[in-house]
């Protein structure tokens, strides 16, 4: 199941990266935040898991209303973005798998290639939609990423990142940079 | 209770501002009230004790708190004395915004909260309207995000050495790029408004920001010491350098101002970097010096700076000896504190930074001199800003002792 839920996160990073419409990046966070759900509740934070789930449903339906129409993924010139995709998922699997030890390697696989999808798609030229989604997406990763700690961090993080999820679903961009 | 109320009072005071935008007078009463009660209530915190009454262990660190109340100073010099033109309301609104995300920063328990607050932040400021598009704001504090959470989880992975080596570096370039500071530069336009603009992030959030993260990455790769000061005393000598050359040479006023911001940053890096206590008392003085004087002086010199019109007054010729940290101001106190530390340590470093500290002459009289001629408010503001450094220079010691040094 957590390799499931692993894999799962990283098809939705891949959707992200990939993706400039609206329904692209809908599916890329709703299977981000699946993922992430899962693996939470595998570890044991039913609470958190509801939160990162809360958070990143709500943001995913709201991306479906706002931003570029129909799919856009893989648009022309987006083959960077594919081999960024695809070796960011290899070489996250290469360090949680072979470079850390110890258990819990699904959890590492699943934050270390989303917030490095995530970021290369920051620095990228980006839509604002395309930014609000990374955003949330990248919210929830950072709060996954704290579950790697020996002691537990509570669900604070979990929230937050819930809380900041929901809030950037509701970002209008002004102006003609407006999504 | 306190830190609680730190955060939510100047959070609902800047939400109700935002809410009463149609009613300046009663947003501006309305968030400063509520300010006063957010500043009583850092104040009043009792630094190291832990509240949890909303379920988070909340503590602020004497250090932290002792920027917070610069902050919240700074905020209200600037505030109070605004330039005519600008409505103090939607001033007020933004740096109570502000204030209550350093306040979140400053009582968070974990690197993670505090990435997710720089995160909130950055969005609230990129969502607003600016002159600079959208993902364009966001980038810089994003990458921070993304390179910080990354060296948390190198730092709690099992693993070799590396890991924990590569998460220092991390550490180090995400607190960097946060600030704006070199080699991550924020894209800066000079017509923007300074809400808008990196201004805030390196000259508002910034000190509390980097005090929090370097607290709890030490706490989080505890036996990469040697590897956080040697990094961050090099980054501090490049921002010395490229600041202070930078501010001088290049052309828009505006932008001398900005890179004079990345050579206190410098400084500041340098005495963090130094493992003595007269380098964590330097780098604090440095960082009063911002909050306090430079942030303040450089929103003053918005005006003159649209209209082209540079002064050589003695007024100007003070606020350049300011700048500059000469003798009484407080930036002399904390380059000789800087200078002692790297003594201590290594005198060669001495050297090196003394020399740099020469190149910030030329750049601080050509920001004297964007000054221009102050008038009224911005007379009264000058005035306190230069009394309020001159005072931090002369009598140290009580700065210090607030921030437990």
């Amino acid at each position: 199941m957590s390799v499931a839920a692993a894999f799962a996160t990283w098809l939705g990073a891949f959707f992200i990266v990939l993706s400039e419409g609206r329904r692209g990046l809908a599916l890329g966070l709703a299977l981000t935040t699946i993922g992430f759900t899962v693996l939470v509740w595998i570890g044991g934070e039913q609470l958190a898991a509801g939160a990162v789930l809360l958070g990143g449903a709500v943001a995913s339906i709201q991306r479906l209303r706002r931003g570029r129409e129909g799919w856009g993924v893989m648009p022309p010139g987006s083959t960077s973005r594919l081999v960024l995709a695809i070796g960011a998922g290899l070489l996250a699997l290469w360090i949680s798998t072979s470079v850390m030890t110890g258990p819990g390697a699904t959890l590492r696989f699943a934050v270390l290639t989303s917030l490095a999808m995530m970021g290369a798609r920051a620095l990228s030229d980006i839509q604002p939609a395309a930014v609000l989604t990374v955003v949330a997406a990248l919210a929830l990763s950072v709060a996954v990423a704290s579950g790697m700690a020996d002691t537990g961090p509570g669900p604070s993080p979990y929230f937050a990142a819930g809380l900041i999820a929901l809030g950037v679903s509701a970002v209008r961009v002004s102006g003609s940079d407006g999504a | 209770m306190a830190p609680e109320l730190a955060i939510g009072l100047p959070a609902a005071g800047s939400l109700c501002a935002a809410a009463l935008r149609a009613r300046p007078k009663a947003a501006f009463a309305t968030a400063a009230v509520l300010g006063l009660g957010g500043v009583a209530a850092m104040t009043l915190s009792i630094p190291g004790r832990a509240s949890a009454q909303l379920g988070i262990s909340l503590a602020m660190s004497a250090e932290s708190r002792s920027l917070l109340i610069a902050a919240a100073a700074a905020l209200a010099l600037v505030v109070a004395l605004a330039p005519v033109l600008v409505e103090r309301a939607t001033l007020l609104a933004w740096g109570l915004a502000g204030l209550a995300g350093m306040a979140a920063i400053a009582a968070a328990p974990s690197l993670d909260l505090i990435i997710l607050v720089v995160l909130a932040l950055a969005v609230l400021q990129a969502a607003s309207a600016g002159s600079r598009p959208f993902a364009t704001r966001l980038r810089g504090p994003v990458f921070a995000v993304v390179v910080l959470a990354l060296a948390a989880a190198s730092a709690r992975g099992d693993g070799p050495p590396i890991l924990s080596r590569l998460a220092a570096v991390g550490l180090v370039a995400g607190l960097s790029a946060a600030l704006g500071t070199m080699p991550y530069i924020h894209r800066f336009e000079p017509e923007e408004r300074t809400a808008t603009s990196p201004i805030p992030w390196i000259g508002f959030i910034g000190p509390v920001l980097a005090l929090a993260v370097l607290a709890r990455a030490r706490d989080l790769v505890p036996s990469e010491g040697a590897v956080f000061g040697a990094l961050m005393i090099g980054l501090g000598l490049l921002n010395m350098l490229w600041g202070s050359l930078a501010s001088w040479r290049t052309e828009g006023g505006a932008s001398a101002w900005h890179y004079s911001f990345m050579a206190d940053w410098g400084l500041a890096l340098c005495g963090l970097g130094l493992a003595v206590v007269d380098g964590q008392r330097a780098a604090l003085l440095v960082l009063y010096g911002i909050l306090l004087s430079r942030l303040p002086l450089y929103l003053w010199s918005r005006q003159s700076l649209r209209e082209k019109r540079p002064n050589d007054r003695p007024i100007n010729l003070l606020a350049a000896a300011m700048l500059a940290g000469s003798a009484p101001f407080a930036g002399f106190a904390a380059r000789v504190l800087l200078l002692r530390g790297a003594t201590q340590v290594y005198w060669p470093l001495a050297l090196v930074i003394g020399f740099g500290l020469l190149l910030w002459l030329a750049p601080s009289l050509r920001l004297g001199r964007s000054l221009g001629l102050p008038r009224g408010r911005q007379a009264w503001g000058v005035g306190v800003a230069l009394t309020l450094n001159v005072v931090i220079g002369l009598y140290p010691q009580p700065f210090l002792l607030l921030a437990g040094l």
